[in-house]
Order: C-alpha cells, then sequence, then structure tokens
C-alpha cells in the first residue's frame, strides 16, 4: 500500500470554501458590534434548539463554560466538586478556579465517570458532580442523576466533547442544572478560535450567567455582583452560525466513519480493544479512540506516525498523577481503570472530512504493525 | 451635525484590505490557537511598550487575574487599587481570592499618593494604579513606594498603551503589568483581547503556562490554570493595526489640543486635563469636569453629540463594593468627579469641524447656564 497523510486536523477541508463566513465577517467589522452583538444572541438562539434547552450562553471557552455554571449554581471556596479522573485539565482547573476542590472518580471500561463509585467519594463538603461526556461518549447520566438527588448534589455536565451525544435518546449537557460545551477548533462544533457555551433550562442560571459572563453588569453602569469578562466573541459567533446547520451531518459522518473502523477492526480481536459499545446511548466520536496492550501502545504510535497516520494519545499522563498536583494527595494506584487506559489508549482520525480510503489505511498500518 | 462617540466604520475604511487579509491567512493555516500570529504580535507589542516580555491573554480582566495569581496574591491578602475604574480592577482581585481596598483619587483622576501609606495594612500584598484615560500615574514615586514595603506593583494601563510619566511608560515599571485591546481601546482588536507584560523571565514564562491550562507542554501540567488565549485572530488583526497606533494617538493629542484651546475661556466653569511637560498623556478619554453636568450631556445629544460618563458609579458604591464595607462619603474626590464629568469625542477619526461644532454647542450650553 503506498504510503498516505491522514491528518488529525481537518481545518483546511473544513473551511476551503468560506466566502460567506469572510463576507459576514466584513459586515460586523463595518458595524464595530464586536461585543455581544447580534450574530452572538442568533448563535444561542440556534445552540439552544439544537440541543433542546430554553437557554444558551455564549461563554469565551468551554473552561469558562463549566467555571462559570459552576460559579452560577453558588459552588465556591471550601466546597468538593466529584468529577472523572480521566479528564482533560480543564474540567479540575474549572473547579479550582472557583476555589473548589477536583474529587476524582475512577473511569467506566466507555471511559467516562463510573457512577457507581460516585457514592464513596461524597463526603460534608460535596457540593457538586460534574460528570465528563468524554470522547463523545455521554456518562452514565441517569444512575448520576439519581445519586445526585439522594445527596442533594448539583450536577454541571461537561459536554465539551459532546455535542448531540443523548442518552436514551436526551441531550448531554441538558440532564442537570447546567451543561458547558467547548466550541475550540478541535471540536465537532468548531470556531475560530476559544469559544464555549453553557445550556441550562432554569431562568435563575441563564439570568446569573449573563451577569457572570459580562462584568456582573445588569446595564451599563450598574454592578449587579462582581462577575467575569468571557463573552462568545461576535466574530466566532459568526463562523458559528455558518456552521451549526450542519451539526447533525458532522455528528453522522463522525459516526459512520466509527461504524467503519469498528467493523474492520473485528478483524484484530485480541490485539486491538474497542471500548464497551453501550445499548441505549448516542456517542458522537469527538474522539476514536481504543486500546492496545501497554507493551507496545508507543511502539504502535511511533508505527503509525512514521507511515504518514497521525495518530494521538489522549492523555498520557492521568491529572492525578500530575506533578503540579500533587497538593490533591493522590498517589499511583488510586484510580487503576484511568492509569491503566492512560498506558494503553491510542486515537485515530475520525472527523467528518475523512475520506473512506483514508479510514482503510489506517487500518492497515494497524494491521501491519501486528503481522510483525 | 452627527458627532458619533467611536468611528468603527471609519477604521475599517482606513484599514480593509489588511483586515480582511489578516483574518483570511489565519483561516488558511488553521492555527486559530496560540498560532504564528500571536508570538509576532507579542513580540511587536514588547518592542512597542518598551518591556523584555509581553504574553497575549484573552481580556484585559484575565490579565489582571494572571497577574495576582503569578505574584501568589489570593485568599486573605489586600490589594489597594481606585474606586473611580472600571469594575474589572477590583472584581479581578476578589476572584484572586483577595479584598479589594480603595483610595481616592487626585484631580487628575488617579490614585493619590498621598493617601497610600494610612491604607497600608499587615494584610495588604500589592497596589493596583489604574493609568485612567490614557493619563499614567507617577511611576517612579509609586515604585519606591513599594519597594519600601515590600509590595508588588501591578499596573492598569487597560486605557493607557504607551503613555508615559517622567519617560517611564505605562506597563514597564510594575512586577507584572495588564492591557486591553478591547474594541474600544486605543489599540484595538475585532473582539476581546488583553496583553502582559513584564520585565521578569520567570513571571512570563507563568504567564505563558497559566494562560493555557498550567500545561508546560500538551500532556505535563505544572500547576492549575486557566483558559485565556489571545485568539490568533485577534492577533492578526491587531498586527495590521499595531503600526498605525503612534499616528493615531498623535491624532487623540491633536484633538485634546483643539479642545484645551476652544474651551480655555470657560475655566474655571469647565475643567479640562492639564497637560503636563513631564506625561504623554494617549487621551483613550477626554473627560472634563464641570457643573450641570447631565443638562449638559443632555443639550449636547440633542445636538447629535455623543458623549459617555466613565463612570457615573463609584465600585464602592456599586453593591458588591458596599458588601465590601464602603458607603457614600468613603471616598469624596470620587464622588463628585462621578457628578462632574464628561467624556467628550477624541477618536483620530475626528474631523476639525465636528470638535469646533462640539466646542460651540458646549459654549452655547453655559452661556445659557451662566453663573
Amino acid at each position: 500500500m503506498q504510503k498516505q497523510t491522514v491528518r488529525y486536523s481537518y481545518l483546511r477541508q473544513q473551511f476551503d470554501d468560506c466566502d460567506e463566513i469572510l463576507q459576514e465577517i466584513k459586515t460586523l467589522v463595518h458595524s464595530g458590534k464586536f461585543t455581544l452583538g447580534p450574530p452572538v444572541a442568533q448563535f444561542e438562539k440556534s445552540f439552544a434548539e439544537l440541543i433542546g434547552t430554553k437557554h444558551a450562553i455564549g461563554v469565551g471557552s468551554g473552561t469558562d463554560a463549566l467555571k462559570l455554571s459552576l460559579k452560577a449554581a453558588g459552588v465556591g471556596y471550601g466546597d468538593e466538586v466529584i468529577t472523572a479522573a480521566n479528564t482533560f485539565i480543564a474540567t479540575a482547573g474549572a473547579i479550582n478556579e472557583i476555589g473548589a476542590r477536583p474529587v476524582f472518580v475512577d473511569a467506566t471500561p466507555y471511559y467516562t465517570i463510573d457512577a457507581s463509585k460516585i457514592k464513596a467519594a461524597i463526603t460534608s463538603k460535596t457540593k457538586a458532580i460534574m460528570p465528563v461526556h468524554y470522547t463523545g461518549e455521554p456518562a452514565d447520566m441517569v444512575e448520576i442523576m439519581s445519586v445526585a438527588k439522594e445527596h442533594g448534589l448539583i450536577v454541571i455536565e461537561d459536554a465539551c466533547q459532546s455535542i448531540l451525544a443523548n442518552v436514551e435518546g436526551k441531550n448531554a449537557g441538558t440532564f442537570g442544572l447546567a451543561g458547558g460545551f467547548s466550541l475550540h477548533p478541535l471540536k465537532n462544533l468548531n470556531v475560530w478560535g476559544d469559544a464555549g457555551v453553557i445550556v441550562t433550562n432554569s431562568d435563575e442560571m441563564n439570568e446569573r450567567l449573563r451577569l457572570l459572563r459580562n462584568h456582573g453588569l445588569r446595564d451599563r453602569d450598574e454592578i449587579e455582583i462582581f462577575g467575569y469578562n468571557s463573552r462568545l466573541d461576535s466574530i466566532q459567533a459568526v463562523v458559528g452560525n455558518w456552521l451549526i446547520k450542519k451539526t447533525h451531518e458532522i455528528t453522522a459522518r463522525r459516526i459512520a466513519n466509527a461504524n467503519r473502523y469498528d467493523e474492520l477492526f473485528h478483524e484484530l480481536e485480541g490485539k486491538v480493544f474497542m471500548p464497551c459499545r453501550r445499548e441505549n446511548v448516542k456517542r458522537v466520536y469527538h474522539l476514536f479512540e481504543f486500546e492496545v496492550d501497554e507493551t507496545v501502545r508507543d511502539d504502535l504510535y511511533t508505527h503509525l506516525r512514521d507511515r504518514g497516520v497521525e495518530a494521538k494519545i489522549h492523555y498520557p499522563i492521568p491529572l492525578f498523577l500530575q506533578p503540579g498536583l500533587k497538593h490533591l494527595g493522590y498517589k499511583s494506584g488510586d484510580f487503576p481503570a484511568t492509569e491503566k487506559q492512560a498506558k494503553r489508549v491510542i486515537t485515530l482520525p475520525v472527523d467528518q472530512h475523512l475520506e473512506s480510503d483514508q479510514i482503510t489505511y489506517c487500518f492497515e498500518q494497524v494491521k501491519s504493525f501486528f503481522k510483525k | 451635525m452627527k458627532v458619533p462617540y467611536v468611528d468603527f466604520s471609519a477604521q475599517f475604511n482606513e484599514l480593509k484590505t489588511e483586515t480582511l487579509e489578516a483574518i483570511q491567512s489565519v483561516f488558511q493555516k488553521g492555527d486559530f490557537i496560540l498560532g504564528d500570529a500571536v508570538s509576532e504580535f507579542e513580540n511587536r507589542f514588547a518592542h512597542l511598550i518598551g518591556v523584555k516580555h509581553a504574553i497575549g491573554v484573552a481580556n484585559g480582566t484575565d490579565a489582571i487575574v494572571l497577574a495576582l495569581k503569578i505574584l501568589g496574591v489570593g485568599s486573605g491578602d489586600e490589594v489597594i487599587t481606585v474606586p473611580n475604574s472600571w469594575i474589572s480592577t477590583a472584581a479581578a482581585i476578589a476572584f484572586a481570592g483577595a479584598t479589594p481596598r480603595f483610595v481616592d483619587v487626585e484631580f487628575n483622576q488617579l490614585i493619590d499618593l498621598n493617601l497610600l501609606e494610612k491604607s497600608i495594612t499587615p494584610q495588604t500584598k500589592a497596589i493596583i494604579p489604574v493609568h485612567l484615560t490614557g493619563r499614567c500615574c507617577n511611576l517612579p514615586a509609586l515604585r519606591r513606594f513599594c519597594d519600601d514595603r515590600k509590595l508588588f506593583l501591578i499596573e492598569d494601563c487597560a486605557q493607557s498603551v504607551t503613555s508615559s510619566f517622567d519617560g517611564f511608560s505605562a506597563g514597564t515599571v510594575g512586577e507584572v503589568n495588564c492591557f486591553s485591546l478591547h474594541p474600544l481601546k486605543n489599540l484595538n482588536a475585532a473582539g476581546d483581547a488583553g496583553m502582559i507584560t513584564t520585565n521578569s523571565d520567570e513571571y512570563a514564562a507563568r504567564a505563558r503556562t497559566l494562560r493555557n491550562h498550567g500545561l508546560i507542554d500538551r500532556d505535563n501540567a505544572s500547576e492549575w490554570g486557566f483558559n485565556s488565549r489571545l485568539d490568533t485572530i485577534q492577533a492578526a488583526v491587531l498586527l495590521t493595526r499595531i503600526g498605525k497606533l503612534n499616528d493615531w494617538v498623535h491624532a487623540r493629542r491633536k484633538n485634546a489640543a483643539k479642545y484645551r484651546h476652544g474651551l480655555k475661556d470657560l475655566a474655571p466653569r469647565v475643567q479640562m486635563p492639564e497637560d503636563a511637560h513631564s506625561e504623554w498623556n494617549t487621551y483613550h478619554l477626554f473627560v472634563i469636569q464641570c457643573d450641570h453636568r447631565n443638562l449638559l450631556r443632555e443639550h449636547l445629544t440633542k445636538q447629535g453629540i455623543s458623549t459617555k460618563i466613565h463612570y457615573p458609579i463609584p465600585i464602592h458604591l456599586q453593591p458588591p463594593g458596599i458588601k465590601l464595607g464602603y458607603s457614600k462619603g468613603s471616598f469624596p474626590v470620587t464622588e463628585q468627579q462621578a457628578e462632574r464629568i464628561l467624556s467628550l469625542p477624541i477618536h483620530q477619526y475626528l474631523k476639525n469641524e465636528q470638535i469646533d461644532y462640539i466646542i460651540d454647542e458646549i459654549k452655547i450650553f453655559f452661556t445659557k447656564h451662566a453663573g
């Protein structure tokens, strides 16, 4: 097979023809309505409709979406927030930013927080649970909501990687008090820089979040509370408005690509381990991750890279083992599933612009590795 | 005649091709997050200010939050600032877990150095003077004061890109300094944007880590961080504008001189910012102080002249400020100015006849309100 390049980032293809966006940006720059301008309100409306919530609030980033949601829900200094041990640092960083302490819980074989282990992590200081719909896989929200209800805990969902993922038809981000989404350039629905959105059905949360993202300003001159500066840029909203109509199509393409990988990888059973594919959920494949034996993972990664496949590792060092976060008091062995996965996982490109021969090529390269 | 307070349309027309090409080049490359334009702009900005490091962040508020974090200011500490600033200065202190402590200002709307001493407590960790309206505070005096008492100096330069006092440029004297490049600023992006400047290698490295989740590389976190990055697109837009700033500042200063000349006969009823030789005022705002302020504003609005008040309600009298224990009377100069200040249009695209018109209308108003 001839060598190909299968790139991870597809931004060039995605925005190959975007004269429409440039035209809109031109109009915006001309009008000068950069701060919370009309494109932001329009995007918020479309996003709320897409996810099926009463409100959507555009903010500066996915990290800020989580931070502001926690703050608006009244979580703060001295509180504990339970979250997944295997997430990207931003989830725990957002919890830390508002003065709370992240408390980790180990992962399921499908890379979301293990709901059965949440109870054991609850203390008198626990105020909220922040499940992460990681890789596009929705967390076990029915179980999580029931634990939260039993213990009177707030649920804020980290849906940064999981737009349109659902559990039994109910979308990620709509189970808890609020859900945070990221529109970072590498996300399924993406813009040209940092951006995020919060969804909620609560009028009170909506009102507080709109204050918090804009300096706590009730109007230009009156400040109700100390707030942040975390606004969705109007320019980014223009890009978002252009792309949001395509979200269902993007999602369908990613799912089809993943299903194709799943079929192909049957052949490598015993060598390549797919995460458990649950019924009753819709996973949207922000990442296509699988596992191999830890003794060969790094070699496979190099093998793929050498052959033009831009594989990735999400993430080689779990948060609780990061030297910078030692003060949390965790040690190796505390979260065995997360630790094991970190040594075994590998990610292949799965985006909507991937061609079917590229999928075959990626698979063939994994196969050729195991032939050696 | 219509006189808008700002004129984005004129700015767009001045740099139309450059702006659109800049945006296009970023999306062609696809390096939207901390891309080439960000480091290029950081270098240009550091050079412009005359400082070793400039680090792009998401906005001016975040710049202050990060500065406090870098210097280890947090829970239990007190930070001194002014009550006549934009809310962000105080909010950033509160978010760092510290308590904002206000000090009143002088006629020039800048921190009153004579009041500093009695505001210091054992908990005081830092001072954040605000170079409001484009005027730079007395930096050498502030530096001496902070050095003598082992306090950090963080300059809030949100309104004062390239302003200076006695040859000391805003953003070069504090340990870590903060700029905003919001669309309404003299040097402006097409959305939220901010900068941190420092001469310390160590602080610069921390700023770069903190703005990006505490990550030292893709896989390793050295500490808790934030997501506060200057968008590549905004950096690209800023690169088209940074070379123009000097011209724009000169145009603003020329406008200020025109006001000063045209309104001098109204003294002392209309007070204007004095133009001292020791300072380089970049006139982000041109603020006059007078009685009957609201009536004057109404009159000007009726004549099609757009004005602003920066800011009508001081921070210490806003609900979160009152919670800190302040009340009416706590800062008499700030409170008096809040009733008297009015920002006239000063942007670089103002035409001479527009300024003449504004001057005439102010004169007409005060003839009616003689005495």
